[in-house]
């Protein structure tokens, strides 16, 4: 590789990114996340399922890493395929919400004044909700499980995308070469999807990037709530109920169950705060 | 040259005036509360708060606990393990025929506050209040066919049934409804609406009431009997066992019901100055099958969940192996309950199997819904496990108590159609009426949640209360379990345990289901 050419990757978003040690800090954390989730039948020393209750409450040990749950289920193998079930809230609740709230937001902040006040309405409405009653509402309406997880979280997020999208794209409208767009005879749609959404993907990244872990500690709370998943299922937020259930007779669920979430929050909000510095010329030049 | 007095530097702090008030502190607060509480005042907990005086209002355990302290009855449960009654208000009460029982009061008891003595009048009125269909009383079921109270002298008279109703010794007189109220207090077709009662007549008066915190109780001076051993009693409502639990080590509480997780670890390592008892419960816990399911209409399939559900694995994990496995609705101890049932309490796969095989059921997709306590939760866990040894794939369907109570009740929607299996629990009362009554035909759609119903069943229910010879009703309620039970829309699981925790300056005094009976509580 030439000097040039490694100068050049210095100066790219992905080059900048990896020079920051918290950044590499919170890619290695996700990394390690994805691939416990993405390889957990095979790290796992046993089945998430397997009932063992003469060994209930066991302490962390070299038979059981992170000790054994209430029903004598192997707690390090369930906080792996736990893993999975937290990506897969988190990505496709923030992915689902992003996308709702993106469309809304551009139509708001691009269409006629009327439009923009419903939909408007419509983010206030859901924001003036909080998100726990909504869950316990929703929980009490529609049966436990991942989709009703997934509805609540998409419910209570998406107007955040969407007010996001309305601004950036109400300020990129302004601008001249928008206006240079509309004098050249181009659509609406044109307008909003070549040169408006482009502008309006980068803070939306640095958002999802901050909301993953919030909406994975949502799940979590449902669980712990008893609204999230159903019981039998290897949430984390259901280890942490059962933790905080039998704490009397053993702190070790609780403090296992602690463990994975306290790292998704601190990897995804490193992250978060990275790309914000990398994506964002303002603080670019800053710095 | 004087020394002169500097309040600022006489009043600073040194090092070792620091220390020694550290220590002083910490010295205090390491101290026991019960050591600066008053000793005169018991502290007791409920699961369930009493939310008012009137026993025509009255629905559960909560009011009771409150009516014993505060009201008199004619006769009342005996502390102990065996159940039984003891005299209260009556200087005398026999059943004179079937349908009627004649009593005498003891002279000179006192109602507070002025009202005078307690006299055959508050009998009557107490008692036809509670079966008045305008005063549309929810514990008129536990009268049964008390049809009125002749009045035959003024501390005696005549209770009289409609037909002969056994439960009148064992739910009627001592529970609520023979809570005995004061008629010149509150007039014919009133309520008691005041914030406290205008008069009682128990050993303790009402001080003060703090919604969803605690009642407070003190001494009644009026009491007519012997004068209680506590000046005040707080009843404090606590819904979680675990914090109760922490509630009492810190000295809060004297007495506790505790969870059934904490028996094995306050059996080895009781806290300091306290001890455990534990006691049988009346409680059943069952699971419960739809019959009207498309599902569940073969009962070859009913059967074989019947045999494939292991309640010792249940009560392992559940019941941390302190409950026994019951045989019925009926617990031990009451009139009714069976040795064995007819189904062994372990699981039998090949059994099951066959039976599944039988009926060309492969494959079985079902729900059970469960309340989203942990005791609940867990056992559906280990149902889950084993029905799946015999090809039935179980979802788990957690709901909160006011969705739950409600699953299949036809007036609460059309969710009871959809109803498969439930694992469920009543309450009970130490007479087996009070079990079957809920079974009945005439309950489906109301308590009835499998929607069983049996002509026989329904005729020895019926013939059953108003039997009182012990062994024959105790044969009728046998027969009618086994009914239950054949019909293979039940799995019976457990009565579960109740363990109480107790500090050892007081004496409790607690039914045979180890429910206390505050009245009778006395410093040790």
């Amino acid at each position: 590789m030439s000097i040039a050419e490694r100068s050049s990757f210095k100066y790219t978003a992905v080059g900048r990114l990896m020079s920051d040690p918290l950044a590499v800090a919170a890619v290695t954390i996700i990394a390690l996340l994805v691939l416990c989730a993405v390889f957990a039948d095979a790290i796992a020393p046993y089945d998430y399922k397997a009932l063992n209750v003469r060994e209930r409450f066991a302490p962390p040990s070299f038979v059981h890493l992170l000790g054994t749950d209430n029903l004598g289920r192997d707690t390090f193998s369930r906080l792996l395929f736990g893993a999975r079930i937290a990506l897969f809230v988190g990505l496709t609740s923030v992915g689902l919400a992003a996308l709702i709230g993106l469309m809304l937001g551009m139509v708001a902040g691009f269409g006629p004044r009327w439009l923009d006040n419903a939909i408007l309405f419509l983010f206030d409405t859901l924001r003036a909700y909080p998100t726990i009653i909504l869950a316990l509402a929703l929980g009490a309406l529609l049966p436990p499980g991942l989709g009703t997880v997934i509805l609540v979280v998409v419910l209570t997020t998406f107007s955040e995308y969407g007010r996001v999208a309305r601004t950036q794209t109400q300020a990129l409208s302004a601008q001249e070469f928008i206006d240079a767009e509309r004098a050249m005879g181009a659509s609406p749609a044109r307008i909003l999807f070549m040169h408006i959404l482009p502008n309006v993907l980068g803070p939306f990244f640095i958002l999802a990037a901050i909301n993953l872990p919030v909406v994975i500690t949502i799940e979590a709370g449902m669980s712990f709530l008893g609204v999230g998943v159903a019981p039998g299922t290897p949430s984390w937020g259901a280890t942490l109920k059962d933790g905080f259930d039998y704490i009397r007779n053993t702190p070790w669920l609780i403090v296992s169950g602690g463990i994975p979430l306290v790292l998704v929050t601190l990897g995804f909000t490193f992250l978060g705060e990275s790309l914000r510095d990398v994506l964002d010329p303002k603080l670019r030049k800053e710095r | 040259m004087t020394a002169k007095f500097d309040p600022f530097t006489a009043a600073s702090t040194t090092r070792r005036r620091f220390l020694a008030g550290a220590a002083g502190l910490g010295a205090l607060a390491a101290m026991p509360i019960k050591v600066w509480a008053a000793g005169n005042t018991l502290n007791i907990r409920t699961y369930t708060e009493a939310d008012n005086f009137d026993p025509v209002d009255a629905s559960g355990f909560g009011e009771e606990m409150l009516y014993g302290a505060i009201y008199r009855k004619l006769i009342q449960y005996t502390p102990g393990n065996e159940w039984g009654w003891q005299p209260d208000l009556v200087e005398s009460i026999e059943q004179t025929s079937p349908t009627e029982i004649a009593f005498v009061l003891k002279k000179g008891q006192m109602w507070s506050d002025g009202f005078g003595e307690i006299t055959a009048e508050d009998v009557k009125f107490s008692l036809e209040r509670i079966i008045d269909p305008e005063m549309e009383s929810a514990i008129k079921p536990d009268l049964g066919s008390l049809t009125g109270v002749d009045v035959t002298g003024t501390h005696s008279g005549v209770i009289r049934l409609g037909t002969p109703f056994a439960p009148i010794w064992s739910i009627a007189l001592p529970y609520l409804a023979g809570t005995i109220v004061c008629k010149k207090a509150i007039g014919h077709g009133k309520r008691i609406t005041d914030a406290v009662p205008p008069t009682v007549a128990g050993p303790y008066r009402v001080a003060e009431h703090r919604p969803g915190d605690r009642w407070v109780l003190e001494r009644n001076p009026e009491f007519s009997g012997p004068k209680p051993d506590f000046e005040k009693v707080q009843i404090f409502l606590i819904d979680d066992e675990a914090t109760a639990e922490i509630a009492f080590e810190a000295g809060d509480l004297d007495f506790t019901r505790v969870g059934l997780g904490s028996i094995e670890r306050l059996r080895e390592n009781p806290p300091e100055n306290a001890k455990l008892s534990e006691h049988p419960s009346l409680y059943y816990v069952w699971v419960g099958m739809n019959m009207e399911s498309p599902k569940l209409k073969d009962i070859r399939v009913r059967q074989a969940i019947q045999h494939a559900i292991d309640v010792p694995s249940i009560l392992e994990a559940a019941y941390f192996d302190v409950a026994d496995a019951s045989t019925g609705i009926i617990a031990p101890g009451l009139i009714g309950h069976r040795e064995e049932s007819l189904v062994a309490p372990s699981a039998d796969f090949a059994k099951a199997r066959a039976l599944l095989d039988e009926a060309g059921v492969d494959t079985l997709d079902l729900k059970l819904d469960v309340l989203n306590k942990s005791t609940w939760t867990t056992a559906a866990q280990v149902i889950q496990a084993t029905l799946a040894e015999v090809g039935i794939n179980l979802s788990i369907g957690v709901h909160e108590s006011g969705s739950f109570w409600t699953l299949g009740n036809e007036g609460d929607g059309d969710r009871w159609k959809s109803l498969e299996l439930v694992l469920n629990r009543f309450s009970m009362t130490p007479d087996p009426y009070y079990a079957t009554a809920w079974f009945t035909t005439e309950q489906i759609g109301k308590w009835n949640w499998e929607r069983f119903s049996n002509e026989e069943f329904d005729r020895l229910h019926e013939e059953a209360k108003a039997e009182t010879d012990v062994a024959e009703r105790d044969r009728m309620y046998k027969r009618m379990q086994d009914i239950m039970e054949e019909s293979g829309a039940y799995r019976f699981i457990t009565h579960e345990a109740a363990p109480n925790l107790y500090s050892t300056a007081i004496k409790p005094a607690l039914r045979p289901d180890s429910q206390p009976l505050i009245q009778f509580f006395a410093k040790a």
